[in-house]
C-alpha cells in the first residue's frame, strides 16, 4: 500500500473490491472505468492541505477520523428534519425525486406528467448508453479538485439520469432531494444532458433524515447543447457533524446559457464544487451562492471556470456571512486559454464576519493566456458597520432589526441573481429566517 | 420640550463640549452656529445617543425623560431626529423598505398599528412629491450612489414621514447648490409647528435667509458664547466668528 492509502481510502478501495461485480455497468464499458478510477484513487488519495486545490479543507484528516463504512440501503420510512430549509421548496409545483443514502426512492418521488422529450431515468437504467458515457468520462482538465471525482466513478450505486431531447422545455421544475438516513459513505452520481434549445430548471436540496454522522458524496455530470438553458437552484444543509462534497462538472454548448446557485447552510464541512468548461462560442455561465454558517460549521467553495473558446462569459457572486466559529472559504479560478478572445471573466466574494472567531478564507484567481479579453475578480471580508447600524436605530429600528436588515439585504444581493422567482422567494424568506432565528442553520 | 444642563463631553481623551446649556420650547426654533471645530456636530451626536460620545458631566431632559439614559432607537421613538450631514450608504435596503421598516417600528413603539402597504405607499408619494422624489430613487438602495442633493432630500423625506418631535439638522446645507438648498429649506419649513422643535446647525448664515430660527446660538470651543434672535446670524455675516470671541475658522 502507498503511503497516499490512508485508513479512509483504504477502506473505499476495499469497499470497492467486495462491491465491484454488484455495482450497476458491471458488464460494460463501465467496469474498466471504475476499476481505472479505483487505482487513479488509490495512487491519489483523499485529497488534504498539501494539495493547492485543498488548501483550507483537509478531507483526508476528517474521513480518517469519521471512519465511515459504506451506508446501507435504507427501505423503511424517513424522518424529514423539522428546519425551515427542509420545506424551502415545498409551495414550488414541480416534479420530484427523492434518494435515500444515495438510492433512488420511487415510492417518495412524483414525476408523473413529464413532457414528452424528457427523459427520466434510475442511473443504473443508461450506463449502456452513449451519452452517458460520454458524461462519465467527462474530457476537460484534470485539476487537484476534479481528482476526488475518481472515488465518485468507482463506488456510484444510484443517480437520476436526464435527457431533455431537442427543443423541449421541462415545464415545472425537477425537485431533487438527497436524504441520509443512516450513518455510513454513500455516492451519488447524477447525469443531465440537454439537447438543442432545451431548457430546464432544476432545484436541489441535501439535508439528514435522522442521521447525523455521514458522507454525502454527490456528482452531477451536465453537457448543455447549443441553445440549451439549465438553472439549478441549490439548497445544502446538512447535520451539524456530516460531511458533504459536492461535484457540479459542467460542459457548455455553443450559445447555451448555465445558471447554478448554492445555498450553504449546514453542515460540519460542506465543500461545493462548480466546474466550467466551455466547449462552443457565446456560452454564459453562472456560478453563485450565499454561505450563512453558525457554531463550528465549515463552508468550502471552488469553482473552477476554463474559457477556452472565444466569446463567454462568467460571473461568479459569493456572499457569505459567518457567525460563532464558523468558517468559509472561496476559491476560485477562471482561466482564459489562449484562442479564448473576447471573453468576460468576473468573480467576486464578499464576506460578513458577525463573531470575533469567525474565519473566512478567499482566493480568486485568474489565468489569463488572451490579450483581447474582460475579467475580472475581488474580495472583501469585514463586519457589519457600526455606521450603518446607528444610522438605522437612529430612525427608531430596533438594533438586532437593523442587524437582520443589513445582513439579509447583504446576502439578498446575491440571492436576487437566481432567475426562478418562486425558487428566489423562498431561498429569501429562509436567508433571512437564518439570520433572525439565529438557530436555523448549523444548530 | 429639551433642556441640556451644563454638559460635558469628551471624544476619546478630548473634551469637545465644555458646559453646554441650551433650553428649548415646543414649537421654537434654534440655530447654533460657529466655526469648524466648536462641537457642533458633537451636539448632534450626542443627542442621538451615538457611541463614542462620552458625557462626563450634566444632563440631558426631553420631555421630561433623561435622554441619556436611553438607547439610540429609543431616542429615536420618543421623536429625536437627527438630519445627517453626511447620511450613510445602506448597500441592498431600498428607500422604500427602509422608509418602512423606520415608520412602522416607530409605531410599534407608540403601540400604533403597522401601516399596511397601501397606506404606506399613499403617505410616502404624498410627502415624496413636494421634494422632487421620484418612484425610481425609492427603489434605489438608501443613500447608495445618491449625489449630495439626493442625500438631503432623502434625509428630509425621512423627517416629513417620521415626523419627530425634535429635528436637529446637521448642516443641511452643506454639499446643496441654491436650488437643492431651496427644495430642502421649503421641505423643512413645511415641518415647523407648534408641536415641534428644530435645531438648525449651521456654519454659514445662508442656510437661516430659508429657514429663519427664533433663536440663534454661537458655539465656540464647546461653550455657548453668545445667543441672540435672528438678527445675530446677520451680524455674524458681517464680523465674522473672530467677533465674538471664537478663533477665526
Amino acid at each position: 500500500m502507498s503511503k497516499s492509502m490512508t485508513a479512509a481510502a483504504t477502506s473505499f478501495v476495499e469497499t470497492f473490491e467486495r462491491e465491484q461485480d454488484n455495482l450497476p455497468g458491471a458488464q460494460g464499458w463501465l467496469a474498466l472505468a471504475r476499476k481505472n478510477a479505483v487505482t487513479a484513487f488509490a495512487a491519489a488519495g483523499l485529497p488534504h492541505r498539501r494539495v493547492e486545490e485543498w488548501k483550507y479543507t483537509d478531507l483526508r484528516q476528517l474521513l480518517d477520523k469519521a471512519n465511515f463504512e459504506a451506508a446501507p440501503t435504507h427501505q423503511g420510512a424517513v424522518l424529514l428534519p423539522t428546519r425551515a430549509s427542509a420545506c424551502a421548496f415545498k409551495s414550488i409545483a414541480a416534479y420530484k425525486m427523492v434518494f435515500v443514502n444515495g438510492a433512488c426512492r420511487a415510492d417518495l418521488s412524483h414525476l408523473a406528467g413529464l413532457p414528452k422529450g424528457v427523459e427520466l431515468h434510475p442511473l443504473a437504467d443508461v450506463l449502456s448508453e452513449h451519452w452517458a458515457k460520454n458524461l462519465i468520462e467527462h474530457d476537460a482538465h484534470e485539476n487537484g479538485a476534479t481528482r476526488i471525482i475518481d472515488l465518485n466513478t468507482a463506488l456510484m450505486r444510484d443517480g437520476v439520469a436526464l435527457r431533455i431531447r431537442k427543443g423541449v422545455t421541462l415545464d415545472k421544475p425537477l425537485h431533487l432531494v438527497f436524504l441520509s438516513a443512516d450513518k455510513g459513505a454513500s455516492h451519488a452520481r447524477n447525469l443531465i444532458q440537454l439537447e438543442e434549445g432545451a431548457n430546464a430548471t432544476i432545484l436541489e436540496s441535501h439535508h439528514e433524515a435522522d442521521a447525523t454522522t455521514y458522507f454525502a458524496d454527490r456528482v452531477c455530470d451536465i453537457a448543455l447543447d447549443k441553445d440549451a438553458r439549465l438553472e439549478m437552484v441549490r439548497l445544502i444543509d446538512e447535520a451539524a457533524s456530516a460531511l458533504h462534497l459536492s461535484s457540479l462538472r459542467v460542459r457548455l454548448g455553443e450559445a447555451s446559457e448555465f445558471a447554478a446557485f448554492t445555498l450553504l447552510m449546514g453542515g460540519g464541512m460542506s465543500r461545493c464544487q462548480t466546474f466550467v468548461t466551455f466547449a462552443g462560442k457565446g456560452g454564459k455561465a453562472h456560478v453563485d451562492g450565499v454561505m450563512a454558517l453558525r457554531g463550528a460549521a465549515q463552508g468550502d467553495v471552488f469553482c473552477h471556470t476554463d474559457h477556452a473558446v472565444p466569446g463567454c462569459e462568467s460571473d461568479t457572486l459569493y456572499r457569505s456571512v459567518l457567525d460563532d466559529e464558523a468558517t468559509g472559504i472561496f476559491q476560485g479560478k477562471v482561466i482564459v486559454r489562449p484562442d479564448a478572445q473576447k471573453t468576460d471573466g468576473r468573480q467576486m466574494t464578499n464576506a460578513l464576519l458577525l463573531s470575533r472567531d469567525a474565519a473566512m478564507n478567499a482566493k480568486p484567481e485568474l489565468e489569463i493566456h488572451a490579450d483581447d479579453v474582460q475579467c475580472a475578480h475581488g474580495s472583501t471580508i469585514g463586519e457589519l458597520s457600526k455606521e450603518a447600524v446607528f444610522y438605522l436605530r437612529s430612525r427608531g429600528i430596533p438594533e438586532p432589526e437593523a442587524r437582520r436588515l443589513l445582513v439579509t439585504a447583504f446576502l439578498d444581493e446575491a440571492i436576487d441573481r437566481i432567475a426562478h422567482i418562486e425558487a428566489r422567494d423562498a431561498l429569501r424568506i429562509l436567508a433571512a429566517g437564518w439570520f433572525a432565528t439565529g438557530t436555523g442553520g448549523a444548530a | 420640550m429639551l433642556e441640556v444642563k451644563n454638559l460635558h463631553v469628551t471624544v476619546g481623551d478630548k473634551e469637545i463640549l465644555r458646559g453646554i446649556d441650551l433650553t428649548i420650547g415646543a414649537g421654537e426654533v434654534h440655530a447654533i452656529m460657529g466655526p469648524n471645530g466648536s462641537g457642533k456636530s458633537t451636539l448632534s451626536y450626542v443627542l442621538s445617543g451615538r457611541e463614542g460620545y462620552e458625557v462626563t458631566q450634566g444632563s440631558i431632559t426631553f420631555k421630561g425623560r433623561n435622554l441619556l439614559a436611553m438607547s439610540v432607537d429609543e431616542r429615536a421613538n420618543a421623536g429625536v431626529f437627527l438630519a445627517f450631514q453626511y447620511p450613510i450608504e445602506i448597500p441592498g435596503v431600498t428607500t422604500m423598505t427602509f422608509l418602512k421598516t423606520a415608520l412602522n417600528a416607530q409605531r410599534k413603539a407608540r403601540g400604533l398599528e403597522e401601516l399596511d402597504a397601501v397606506r404606506f405607499l399613499k403617505l410616502v408619494r404624498e410627502k415624496a412629491k413636494p421634494l422632487n422624489i421620484s418612484d425610481d430613487m425609492l427603489k434605489r438602495a438608501l443613500n447608495v450612489g445618491f449625489s449630495g442633493g439626493e442625500k438631503k432630500r432623502a434625509e428630509t423625506l425621512q423627517m416629513s414621514i417620521l415626523e419627530p418631535v425634535l429635528a436637529v439638522l446637521d448642516e443641511t446645507d452643506s454639499g446643496l447648490d441654491i436650488d437643492a438648498l431651496k427644495v430642502v429649506a421649503e421641505g423643512v419649513n413645511r415641518l415647523r409647528s407648534p408641536e415641534r422643535s428644530m435645531i438648525v446647525i449651521t456654519h454659514y448664515q445662508r442656510l437661516l435667509d430659508y429657514i429663519v430660527p427664533d433663536v440663534v446660538h454661537v458655539l465656540s470651543r464647546g461653550r455657548i458664547v453668545r445667543t441672540g434672535g435672528k438678527d445675530l446670524a446677520l451680524e455674524l455675516e458681517r464680523t465674522g466668528y473672530a467677533g465674538f470671541g471664537a478663533d477665526a475658522a
